[in-house]
Protein backbone atom coordinates (compact mmCIF):
# COMPACT_ATOMS: atom_id res chain seq x y z
CA UNK A 1 0.00 0.00 0.00
CA UNK A 2 1.25 3.51 -0.83
CA UNK A 3 1.83 6.44 1.48
CA UNK A 4 -1.15 7.38 3.66
CA UNK A 5 -3.31 10.45 3.35
CA UNK A 6 -2.55 12.84 6.16
CA UNK A 7 -5.06 14.96 8.01
CA UNK A 8 -3.52 17.85 9.94
CA UNK A 9 -5.61 18.78 12.96
CA UNK A 10 -7.76 16.55 15.17
CA UNK A 11 -10.71 18.92 15.47
CA UNK A 12 -14.14 17.97 14.22
CA UNK A 13 -13.46 18.71 10.54
CA UNK A 14 -10.25 16.66 10.62
CA UNK A 15 -11.91 13.76 12.43
CA UNK A 16 -14.74 13.71 9.89
CA UNK A 17 -12.29 13.81 6.95
CA UNK A 18 -10.28 10.94 8.41
CA UNK A 19 -13.38 8.82 9.13
CA UNK A 20 -14.60 9.36 5.58
CA UNK A 21 -11.26 8.20 4.14
CA UNK A 22 -10.98 5.23 6.47
CA UNK A 23 -14.49 4.14 5.56
CA UNK A 24 -13.25 3.14 2.12
CA UNK A 25 -10.15 1.43 3.40
CA UNK A 26 -7.81 4.29 2.56
CA UNK A 27 -4.73 4.47 4.79
CA UNK A 28 -4.98 7.67 6.79
CA UNK A 29 -3.02 9.32 9.58
CA UNK A 30 -4.54 12.14 11.61
CA UNK A 31 -2.21 14.42 13.55
CA UNK A 32 -3.25 16.49 16.57
CA UNK A 33 -0.70 18.65 18.37
CA UNK A 34 -2.44 18.29 21.72
CA UNK A 35 -2.87 15.19 23.80
CA UNK A 36 -6.60 15.39 23.38
CA UNK A 37 -8.65 15.53 20.18
CA UNK A 38 -11.40 18.04 19.50
CA UNK A 39 -9.63 21.29 18.60
CA UNK A 40 -11.99 24.17 19.33
CA UNK A 41 -14.52 21.71 20.74
CA UNK A 42 -12.73 19.78 23.41
CA UNK A 43 -12.90 19.48 27.19
CA UNK A 44 -10.93 19.45 30.41
CA UNK A 45 -11.65 18.36 33.97
CA UNK A 46 -11.46 20.36 37.19
CA UNK A 47 -12.57 19.19 40.62
CA UNK A 48 -13.91 15.97 39.12
CA UNK A 49 -16.20 17.88 36.79
CA UNK A 50 -15.90 17.89 33.00
CA UNK A 51 -15.86 21.30 31.34
CA UNK A 52 -16.45 21.68 27.63
CA UNK A 53 -14.46 24.21 25.65
CA UNK A 54 -16.09 25.87 22.68
CA UNK A 55 -19.43 24.11 22.57
CA UNK A 56 -22.46 26.27 23.36
CA UNK A 57 -25.04 24.61 21.18
CA UNK A 58 -24.83 22.71 17.91
CA UNK A 59 -26.77 24.37 15.10
CA UNK A 60 -28.35 22.55 12.12
CA UNK A 61 -30.79 20.51 14.17
CA UNK A 62 -32.99 18.35 11.89
CA UNK A 63 -35.61 15.74 12.60
CA UNK A 64 -34.77 12.21 11.49
CA UNK A 65 -37.16 12.28 8.53
CA UNK A 66 -35.45 15.19 6.78
CA UNK A 67 -33.11 12.95 4.83
CA UNK A 68 -31.19 15.68 3.04
CA UNK A 69 -30.70 17.96 6.03
CA UNK A 70 -27.01 18.58 6.79
CA UNK A 71 -27.11 16.65 10.07
CA UNK A 72 -28.61 13.50 8.54
CA UNK A 73 -26.47 13.77 5.43
CA UNK A 74 -23.36 13.97 7.57
CA UNK A 75 -24.28 10.91 9.63
CA UNK A 76 -24.94 8.93 6.46
CA UNK A 77 -21.65 9.95 4.87
CA UNK A 78 -19.76 8.89 7.99
CA UNK A 79 -21.95 5.79 8.50
CA UNK A 80 -22.73 6.83 12.05
CA UNK A 81 -26.00 6.09 13.77
CA UNK A 82 -28.14 9.03 14.81
CA UNK A 83 -29.07 7.14 17.97
CA UNK A 84 -25.44 7.27 19.11
CA UNK A 85 -25.66 11.06 19.35
CA UNK A 86 -28.42 11.11 22.00
CA UNK A 87 -29.72 14.44 20.77
CA UNK A 88 -31.22 16.96 23.19
CA UNK A 89 -32.99 19.93 21.60
CA UNK A 90 -32.80 23.48 22.91
CA UNK A 91 -35.64 24.86 25.03
CA UNK A 92 -35.61 28.31 23.45
CA UNK A 93 -33.17 31.13 22.86
CA UNK A 94 -33.47 34.87 23.29
CA UNK A 95 -32.17 38.06 21.66
CA UNK A 96 -32.10 41.11 23.93
CA UNK A 97 -31.60 44.72 22.80
CA UNK A 98 -32.31 47.88 24.79
CA UNK A 99 -35.77 49.45 24.81
CA UNK A 100 -37.60 46.57 23.17
CA UNK A 101 -39.04 43.20 24.09
CA UNK A 102 -36.70 40.27 23.40
CA UNK A 103 -37.06 38.14 20.27
CA UNK A 104 -37.40 34.42 20.95
CA UNK A 105 -36.53 31.47 18.75
CA UNK A 106 -36.53 27.71 19.09
CA UNK A 107 -36.36 24.67 16.83
CA UNK A 108 -39.88 25.59 15.74
CA UNK A 109 -39.39 28.49 13.31
CA UNK A 110 -42.86 29.87 14.00
CA UNK A 111 -41.73 31.08 17.44
CA UNK A 112 -39.36 33.60 15.85
CA UNK A 113 -42.02 34.72 13.40
CA UNK A 114 -44.62 35.07 16.17
CA UNK A 115 -42.37 37.20 18.36
CA UNK A 116 -41.50 39.41 15.38
CA UNK A 117 -45.23 39.79 14.85
CA UNK A 118 -45.56 40.87 18.51
CA UNK A 119 -42.54 43.16 18.74
CA UNK A 120 -42.20 44.48 15.17
CA UNK A 121 -45.66 43.95 13.59
CA UNK A 122 -44.92 46.57 10.90
CA UNK A 123 -41.93 44.50 9.70
CA UNK A 124 -43.59 41.08 9.52
CA UNK A 125 -44.52 41.21 5.84
CA UNK A 126 -40.95 42.18 4.97
CA UNK A 127 -39.61 39.39 7.16
CA UNK A 128 -41.78 36.86 5.32
CA UNK A 129 -40.46 38.13 1.99
CA UNK A 130 -36.90 37.86 3.29
CA UNK A 131 -37.47 34.23 4.31
CA UNK A 132 -38.88 33.52 0.85
CA UNK A 133 -35.84 35.07 -0.76
CA UNK A 134 -33.53 33.00 1.46
CA UNK A 135 -35.43 29.80 0.70
CA UNK A 136 -34.76 30.35 -3.00
CA UNK A 137 -31.14 31.39 -2.62
CA UNK A 138 -28.38 28.83 -3.26
CA UNK A 139 -25.66 29.84 -0.78
CA UNK A 140 -23.19 27.31 -2.19
CA UNK A 141 -23.05 28.85 -5.65
CA UNK A 142 -19.76 30.76 -5.95
CA UNK A 143 -20.31 34.52 -5.66
CA UNK A 144 -18.24 37.58 -4.74
CA UNK A 145 -18.69 39.02 -1.23
CA UNK A 146 -22.16 40.54 -1.02
CA UNK A 147 -22.94 42.72 2.00
CA UNK A 148 -25.91 41.43 3.97
CA UNK A 149 -26.92 44.61 5.80
CA UNK A 150 -27.80 46.31 2.53
CA UNK A 151 -29.99 43.41 1.45
CA UNK A 152 -31.68 43.25 4.86
CA UNK A 153 -32.51 46.97 4.67
CA UNK A 154 -34.40 46.35 1.43
CA UNK A 155 -36.68 43.83 3.19
CA UNK A 156 -36.92 45.05 6.78
CA UNK A 157 -38.13 48.58 7.54
CA UNK A 158 -36.83 48.51 11.10
CA UNK A 159 -33.14 48.93 11.91
CA UNK A 160 -33.56 47.47 15.39
CA UNK A 161 -34.94 44.23 13.96
CA UNK A 162 -32.02 44.00 11.53
CA UNK A 163 -29.54 44.39 14.39
CA UNK A 164 -31.35 41.82 16.50
CA UNK A 165 -31.55 39.23 13.73
CA UNK A 166 -27.87 39.67 12.89
CA UNK A 167 -26.66 39.35 16.48
CA UNK A 168 -26.81 35.53 16.92
CA UNK A 169 -25.62 34.88 13.37
CA UNK A 170 -22.55 37.08 13.72
CA UNK A 171 -21.64 35.74 17.15
CA UNK A 172 -22.06 32.13 16.04
CA UNK A 173 -20.20 32.26 12.80
CA UNK A 174 -18.86 35.49 11.37
CA UNK A 175 -15.17 36.08 10.83
CA UNK A 176 -16.05 39.45 9.25
CA UNK A 177 -16.47 42.64 11.22
CA UNK A 178 -19.96 44.18 11.43
CA UNK A 179 -21.33 42.65 8.26
CA UNK A 180 -21.40 39.19 6.77
CA UNK A 181 -21.35 37.75 3.28
CA UNK A 182 -24.88 37.04 2.06
CA UNK A 183 -24.10 33.40 1.30
CA UNK A 184 -22.76 32.91 4.81
CA UNK A 185 -25.78 34.76 6.19
CA UNK A 186 -28.12 32.42 4.34
CA UNK A 187 -26.32 29.34 5.64
CA UNK A 188 -26.33 30.65 9.21
CA UNK A 189 -29.97 31.81 9.03
CA UNK A 190 -30.96 28.26 8.11
CA UNK A 191 -28.62 26.60 10.58
CA UNK A 192 -29.66 28.75 13.55
CA UNK A 193 -33.20 30.06 12.98
CA UNK A 194 -34.78 27.56 10.59
CA UNK A 195 -33.05 24.41 11.91
CA UNK A 196 -32.12 25.33 15.48
CA UNK A 197 -29.92 24.10 18.31
CA UNK A 198 -29.22 20.78 19.97
CA UNK A 199 -26.43 19.15 21.93
CA UNK A 200 -25.48 15.67 23.12
CA UNK A 201 -27.22 14.51 26.31
CA UNK A 202 -23.82 13.93 27.86
CA UNK A 203 -20.81 15.99 26.88
CA UNK A 204 -18.69 16.72 23.83
CA UNK A 205 -16.44 13.92 25.10
CA UNK A 206 -19.12 11.39 24.08
CA UNK A 207 -19.04 12.65 20.49
CA UNK A 208 -15.23 12.75 20.42
CA UNK A 209 -15.06 9.22 21.87
CA UNK A 210 -17.52 7.97 19.25
CA UNK A 211 -15.48 9.50 16.43
CA UNK A 212 -12.21 8.18 17.87
CA UNK A 213 -13.58 4.64 18.22
CA UNK A 214 -14.90 4.78 14.67
CA UNK A 215 -11.48 5.84 13.39
CA UNK A 216 -9.70 3.06 15.25
CA UNK A 217 -12.23 0.45 14.10
CA UNK A 218 -11.64 1.51 10.51
CA UNK A 219 -7.90 1.24 10.83
CA UNK A 220 -6.85 4.89 10.89
CA UNK A 221 -3.72 5.98 12.74
CA UNK A 222 -4.17 8.73 15.32
CA UNK A 223 -1.13 10.70 16.43
CA UNK A 224 -1.61 13.05 19.37
CA UNK A 225 0.73 15.11 21.47
CA UNK A 226 2.98 16.21 18.62
CA UNK A 227 2.18 18.81 16.00
CA UNK A 228 3.46 19.28 12.48
CA UNK A 229 6.81 21.05 12.54
CA UNK A 230 6.91 21.72 8.82
CA UNK A 231 5.92 20.40 5.44
CA UNK A 232 8.60 19.37 2.96
CA UNK A 233 7.49 20.90 -0.31
CA UNK A 234 8.97 20.30 -3.76
CA UNK A 235 7.50 22.59 -6.41
CA UNK A 236 3.81 22.63 -5.51
CA UNK A 237 3.70 19.18 -3.92
CA UNK A 238 3.88 18.26 -0.27
CA UNK A 239 6.37 15.38 -0.26
CA UNK A 240 6.38 14.64 3.45
CA UNK A 241 5.19 15.88 6.81
CA UNK A 242 7.79 16.42 9.54
CA UNK A 243 6.46 16.21 13.08
CA UNK A 244 7.66 18.14 16.12
CA UNK A 245 9.03 14.89 17.54
CA UNK A 246 11.31 14.59 14.50
CA UNK A 247 9.40 11.83 12.75
CA UNK A 248 8.97 12.23 8.99
CA UNK A 249 5.83 10.85 7.32
CA UNK A 250 5.50 10.32 3.60
CA UNK A 251 2.13 11.44 2.36
CA UNK A 252 -0.31 10.96 -0.45
CA UNK A 253 -2.88 13.75 -0.18
CA UNK A 254 -2.94 16.17 2.77
CA UNK A 255 -6.07 17.72 4.25
CA UNK A 256 -5.17 20.64 6.49
CA UNK A 257 -7.74 21.91 8.97
CA UNK A 258 -5.51 24.33 10.84
CA UNK A 259 -6.29 27.43 8.78
CA UNK A 260 -5.03 28.80 5.51
CA UNK A 261 -2.23 31.07 6.73
CA UNK A 262 -1.33 28.57 9.44
CA UNK A 263 -0.91 25.93 6.71
CA UNK A 264 1.13 28.17 4.43
CA UNK A 265 3.45 28.91 7.36
CA UNK A 266 4.14 25.20 7.82
CA UNK A 267 5.01 25.01 4.13
CA UNK A 268 7.49 27.86 4.54
CA UNK A 269 5.40 30.32 2.53
CA UNK A 270 5.02 33.97 3.37
CA UNK A 271 1.72 35.24 4.67
CA UNK A 272 0.91 38.32 2.65
CA UNK A 273 -2.11 39.92 4.26
CA UNK A 274 -1.03 40.68 7.79
CA UNK A 275 -3.45 43.62 7.96
CA UNK A 276 -6.58 41.49 8.04
CA UNK A 277 -8.60 41.71 11.24
CA UNK A 278 -9.11 38.42 13.05
CA UNK A 279 -11.93 38.33 15.58
CA UNK A 280 -11.44 36.64 18.87
CA UNK A 281 -13.40 36.17 22.06
CA UNK A 282 -13.19 36.16 25.83
CA UNK A 283 -15.24 33.48 27.52
CA UNK A 284 -15.90 32.77 31.17
CA UNK A 285 -17.48 29.68 32.70
CA UNK A 286 -19.17 29.95 36.06
CA UNK A 287 -20.39 26.96 38.02
CA UNK A 288 -23.22 28.05 40.24
CA UNK A 289 -24.70 26.31 43.27
CA UNK A 290 -28.38 26.53 42.44
CA UNK A 291 -29.61 25.38 45.86
CA UNK A 292 -29.09 28.83 47.34
CA UNK A 293 -30.69 32.15 46.52
CA UNK A 294 -29.99 32.17 42.83
CA UNK A 295 -32.35 32.60 39.95
CA UNK A 296 -30.50 31.38 36.89
CA UNK A 297 -32.97 31.02 34.03
CA UNK A 298 -34.31 27.51 33.52
CA UNK A 299 -35.99 28.41 30.22
CA UNK A 300 -33.34 29.91 27.98
CA UNK A 301 -30.70 27.89 26.16
CA UNK A 302 -28.73 30.75 24.60
CA UNK A 303 -29.15 34.44 25.27
CA UNK A 304 -27.71 36.91 22.79
CA UNK A 305 -27.55 40.46 24.03
CA UNK A 306 -26.47 43.91 23.03
CA UNK A 307 -26.55 46.88 25.41
CA UNK A 308 -26.65 49.51 22.67
CA UNK A 309 -29.07 49.94 19.79
CA UNK A 310 -26.54 49.25 17.08
CA UNK A 311 -24.54 46.03 17.32
CA UNK A 312 -20.80 46.63 17.07
CA UNK A 313 -19.47 43.25 16.05
CA UNK A 314 -15.83 44.19 15.64
CA UNK A 315 -12.49 44.01 17.38
CA UNK A 316 -12.86 46.25 20.45
CA UNK A 317 -10.34 48.86 21.62
CA UNK A 318 -10.51 47.37 25.10
CA UNK A 319 -9.46 43.84 26.16
CA UNK A 320 -13.12 42.78 26.22
CA UNK A 321 -16.24 44.38 24.75
CA UNK A 322 -18.88 44.05 27.47
CA UNK A 323 -21.52 45.84 25.39
CA UNK A 324 -22.60 42.65 23.70
CA UNK A 325 -22.24 38.93 24.09
CA UNK A 326 -23.73 35.46 24.28
CA UNK A 327 -24.74 33.59 27.39
CA UNK A 328 -24.92 29.82 27.10
CA UNK A 329 -26.84 27.73 29.63
CA UNK A 330 -25.86 24.14 28.78
CA UNK A 331 -28.27 22.66 31.33
CA UNK A 332 -31.27 24.14 29.54
CA UNK A 333 -31.77 21.55 26.82
CA UNK A 334 -34.76 19.27 26.69
CA UNK A 335 -33.98 15.92 28.29
CA UNK A 336 -30.87 17.12 30.12
CA UNK A 337 -31.03 16.87 33.86
CA UNK A 338 -29.44 19.74 35.69
CA UNK A 339 -27.92 18.83 39.02
CA UNK A 340 -27.61 21.30 41.85
CA UNK A 341 -24.58 22.75 40.07
CA UNK A 342 -25.41 24.70 36.94
CA UNK A 343 -23.05 26.23 34.42
CA UNK A 344 -23.28 29.72 32.97
CA UNK A 345 -20.94 30.55 30.08
CA UNK A 346 -20.53 34.07 28.79
CA UNK A 347 -18.72 35.10 25.62
CA UNK A 348 -17.70 38.57 24.43
CA UNK A 349 -15.60 39.95 21.62
CA UNK A 350 -12.01 40.56 22.70
CA UNK A 351 -8.81 42.23 21.58
CA UNK A 352 -5.93 39.78 21.14
CA UNK A 353 -3.17 42.41 21.25
CA UNK A 354 -4.28 43.82 24.59
CA UNK A 355 -4.25 40.38 26.17
CA UNK A 356 -0.88 39.72 24.56
CA UNK A 357 0.50 42.95 26.03
CA UNK A 358 -0.90 42.18 29.49
CA UNK A 359 0.75 38.79 29.40
CA UNK A 360 4.04 40.30 28.19
CA UNK A 361 3.96 42.77 31.11
CA UNK A 362 3.61 40.06 33.77
CA UNK A 363 1.75 36.87 34.59
CA UNK A 364 -0.02 38.60 37.45
CA UNK A 365 -1.26 41.55 35.38
CA UNK A 366 -2.71 39.05 32.89
CA UNK A 367 -4.37 37.04 35.67
CA UNK A 368 -5.72 40.20 37.31
CA UNK A 369 -7.17 41.40 34.02
CA UNK A 370 -8.81 38.01 33.49
CA UNK A 371 -10.36 38.03 36.96
CA UNK A 372 -11.56 41.61 36.59
CA UNK A 373 -13.26 40.97 33.25
CA UNK A 374 -14.79 37.71 34.44
CA UNK A 375 -16.35 39.62 37.34
CA UNK A 376 -17.65 42.40 35.10
CA UNK A 377 -18.95 39.86 32.59
CA UNK A 378 -20.90 38.00 35.28
CA UNK A 379 -22.46 41.25 36.49
CA UNK A 380 -23.51 42.15 32.94
CA UNK A 381 -25.01 38.70 32.38
CA UNK A 382 -27.07 38.78 35.57
CA UNK A 383 -29.40 41.31 33.94
CA UNK A 384 -30.38 38.59 31.44
CA UNK A 385 -30.13 35.26 33.29
CA UNK A 386 -30.93 36.24 36.85
CA UNK A 387 -28.56 36.73 39.77
CA UNK A 388 -25.88 34.13 40.41
CA UNK A 389 -22.75 36.04 41.40
CA UNK A 390 -22.97 35.15 45.11
CA UNK A 391 -23.42 31.44 44.34
CA UNK A 392 -20.39 30.94 42.08
CA UNK A 393 -18.40 27.90 43.22
CA UNK A 394 -15.90 27.71 40.36
CA UNK A 395 -14.89 29.96 37.52
CA UNK A 396 -12.47 29.95 34.65
CA UNK A 397 -11.86 32.24 31.68
CA UNK A 398 -10.37 31.81 28.23
CA UNK A 399 -8.70 34.74 26.51
CA UNK A 400 -7.63 34.95 22.86
CA UNK A 401 -4.22 33.74 24.06
CA UNK A 402 -5.79 30.62 25.56
CA UNK A 403 -7.55 29.87 22.29
CA UNK A 404 -4.37 30.43 20.31
CA UNK A 405 -2.40 28.15 22.60
CA UNK A 406 -4.87 25.27 22.44
CA UNK A 407 -6.07 25.52 18.85
CA UNK A 408 -3.15 27.10 17.00
CA UNK A 409 -5.50 29.65 15.42
CA UNK A 410 -3.60 32.87 14.72
CA UNK A 411 -4.64 35.48 17.32
CA UNK A 412 -7.08 32.94 18.74
CA UNK A 413 -9.54 33.69 15.93
CA UNK A 414 -12.10 30.92 16.41
CA UNK A 415 -13.82 31.56 13.07
CA UNK A 416 -10.49 31.88 11.29
CA UNK A 417 -9.50 34.32 8.63
CA UNK A 418 -12.19 36.48 6.98
CA UNK A 419 -10.86 35.17 3.66
CA UNK A 420 -12.43 31.79 2.97
CA UNK A 421 -11.41 29.16 0.40
CA UNK A 422 -14.67 27.41 -0.35
CA UNK A 423 -13.09 25.09 -2.94
CA UNK A 424 -10.44 24.01 -0.43
CA UNK A 425 -7.59 25.02 -2.74
CA UNK A 426 -4.56 26.51 -1.01
CA UNK A 427 -1.93 26.56 -3.74
CA UNK A 428 -0.63 22.98 -3.54
CA UNK A 429 -1.25 20.09 -5.93
CA UNK A 430 -1.87 17.56 -3.16
CA UNK A 431 -2.98 19.61 -0.16
CA UNK A 432 -6.44 21.02 0.51
CA UNK A 433 -8.10 22.97 3.29
CA UNK A 434 -11.06 21.84 5.36
CA UNK A 435 -12.67 23.29 8.45
CA UNK A 436 -12.72 26.89 9.57
CA UNK A 437 -10.96 28.55 6.65
CA UNK A 438 -12.77 26.47 4.04
CA UNK A 439 -15.84 28.34 5.21
CA UNK A 440 -18.41 25.94 6.67
CA UNK A 441 -18.89 26.81 10.30
CA UNK A 442 -20.39 25.25 13.38
CA UNK A 443 -19.85 21.66 14.44
CA UNK A 444 -22.02 20.13 11.72
CA UNK A 445 -20.64 22.56 9.13
CA UNK A 446 -17.05 21.83 10.10
CA UNK A 447 -17.61 18.08 9.89
CA UNK A 448 -19.38 18.40 6.54
CA UNK A 449 -16.44 20.47 5.36
CA UNK A 450 -14.10 17.57 6.14
CA UNK A 451 -16.40 15.14 4.31
CA UNK A 452 -16.93 17.36 1.26
CA UNK A 453 -13.26 18.14 0.76
CA UNK A 454 -12.44 14.41 0.85
CA UNK A 455 -15.32 13.72 -1.56
CA UNK A 456 -14.12 16.41 -3.89
CA UNK A 457 -10.35 16.20 -3.83
CA UNK A 458 -9.46 12.64 -2.86
CA UNK A 459 -12.09 9.97 -3.49
CA UNK A 460 -12.78 10.55 -7.21
CA UNK A 461 -9.03 10.58 -7.94
CA UNK A 462 -8.04 7.37 -6.23
CA UNK A 463 -6.29 4.81 -8.36
CA UNK A 464 -7.27 1.14 -8.24
CA UNK B 1 -20.64 -12.44 -11.97
CA UNK B 2 -23.98 -13.00 -13.60
CA UNK B 3 -26.31 -10.11 -14.32
CA UNK B 4 -28.51 -11.16 -11.42
CA UNK B 5 -25.53 -11.22 -9.07
CA UNK B 6 -24.44 -7.75 -10.19
CA UNK B 7 -27.95 -6.49 -9.62
CA UNK B 8 -27.93 -7.94 -6.10
CA UNK B 9 -24.53 -6.40 -5.47
CA UNK B 10 -25.82 -2.94 -6.38
CA UNK B 11 -28.87 -3.37 -4.17
CA UNK B 12 -26.72 -4.57 -1.29
CA UNK B 13 -24.38 -1.57 -1.64
CA UNK B 14 -27.26 0.91 -1.75
CA UNK B 15 -28.86 -0.71 1.30
CA UNK B 16 -25.56 -0.35 3.14
CA UNK B 17 -25.49 3.34 2.27
CA UNK B 18 -29.13 3.90 3.13
CA UNK B 19 -30.82 1.32 5.33
CA UNK B 20 -34.23 2.80 4.53
CA UNK B 21 -33.94 2.19 0.78
CA UNK B 22 -36.93 0.17 -0.49
CA UNK B 23 -36.36 -1.81 -3.67
CA UNK B 24 -39.80 -3.48 -3.93
CA UNK B 25 -41.18 -0.91 -6.34
CA UNK B 26 -37.98 0.13 -8.05
CA UNK B 27 -38.28 0.09 -11.80
CA UNK B 28 -34.99 -1.11 -13.38
CA UNK B 29 -35.06 1.46 -16.18
CA UNK B 30 -36.01 4.54 -14.17
CA UNK B 31 -33.31 6.68 -12.50
CA UNK B 32 -32.33 5.41 -9.05
CA UNK B 33 -31.78 9.02 -8.00
CA UNK B 34 -35.49 9.86 -8.21
CA UNK B 35 -36.87 6.52 -7.04
CA UNK B 36 -34.66 6.19 -3.98
CA UNK B 37 -34.10 9.88 -3.29
CA UNK B 38 -30.32 9.56 -3.78
CA UNK B 39 -27.97 12.45 -4.43
CA UNK B 40 -24.49 12.85 -5.88
CA UNK B 41 -22.90 12.07 -2.50
CA UNK B 42 -24.71 8.73 -2.48
CA UNK B 43 -23.52 7.92 -6.00
CA UNK B 44 -19.95 8.65 -4.94
CA UNK B 45 -20.47 6.13 -2.13
CA UNK B 46 -21.64 3.49 -4.64
CA UNK B 47 -18.53 4.06 -6.76
CA UNK B 48 -16.26 3.90 -3.72
CA UNK B 49 -17.87 0.71 -2.44
CA UNK B 50 -17.36 -0.93 -5.85
CA UNK B 51 -13.73 0.10 -5.71
CA UNK B 52 -13.33 -1.24 -2.17
CA UNK B 53 -15.08 -4.55 -2.83
CA UNK B 54 -14.03 -5.35 -6.38
CA UNK B 55 -11.03 -3.09 -7.08
CA UNK B 56 -13.05 -1.36 -9.79
CA UNK B 57 -11.87 1.98 -11.03
CA UNK B 58 -14.78 4.00 -12.36
CA UNK B 59 -13.75 7.34 -13.87
CA UNK B 60 -15.88 10.37 -13.05
CA UNK B 61 -17.08 10.71 -16.64
CA UNK B 62 -18.68 7.25 -16.38
CA UNK B 63 -20.79 8.05 -13.29
CA UNK B 64 -23.87 8.81 -15.46
CA UNK B 65 -23.81 5.18 -16.61
CA UNK B 66 -24.83 4.19 -13.08
CA UNK B 67 -28.13 6.06 -13.35
CA UNK B 68 -30.56 3.11 -13.40
CA UNK B 69 -30.38 -0.43 -12.06
CA UNK B 70 -30.19 -1.83 -15.61
CA UNK B 71 -27.58 0.66 -16.77
CA UNK B 72 -25.48 -0.26 -13.72
CA UNK B 73 -25.66 -3.94 -14.69
CA UNK B 74 -24.85 -3.17 -18.34
CA UNK B 75 -21.88 -1.05 -17.38
CA UNK B 76 -20.50 -3.43 -14.74
CA UNK B 77 -21.08 -6.72 -16.56
CA UNK B 78 -17.87 -6.64 -18.66
CA UNK B 79 -15.90 -5.27 -15.71
CA UNK B 80 -17.02 -8.02 -13.35
CA UNK B 81 -17.20 -11.01 -15.68
CA UNK B 82 -14.24 -12.66 -13.94
CA UNK B 83 -15.34 -11.71 -10.45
Amino acid sequence: MGAPHIVIGGGLSGLAAAIRLARFGEPVVIIEQHNRLGGLNSYYTRNGRLYETGLHAISNFAPRKQRHAPLNKLLKQLQLSRDDLSICEQLRSEIHFPGTEPLLFSNDFSLLRDTIDDVFPHALAGFDRLVQRLDHHDPFAPAPFTATREILSSFLNDQQLIEMLLCPLLFYGSSWQDDIDFNQFTILFRAIYQDGFFRPAGTIKDLLDLLTETLIERGATIITGTGVEHLRVVDDRVESVILENGEELDCNIVISTIGSDETRRLAGKNIDKTDIVRLSFFESIFTVDSTGKTAVSKDATCIFFCRQNRLRYRKPNTPVDLKSGVISLPDNFSGREAGTMRDVRITHLANYQQWFDARAASASSYDDLKAAYARKSARVAEAYVGSFFEAITYQDSFTPLTVQRYTGKIEGAVYGSPNKHTDGACGFANMFLAGTDQGYLGIIGAMLSGVLMVNRHILPKLAK
Amino acid sequence: MTRAEIRDLIIEIIKDIDDEAQFDDVSPDEPLRDQLDLDSMDFLDIVMELRKRHKLQIPEEDYPQLATLNSCVNYLEPLLHNA
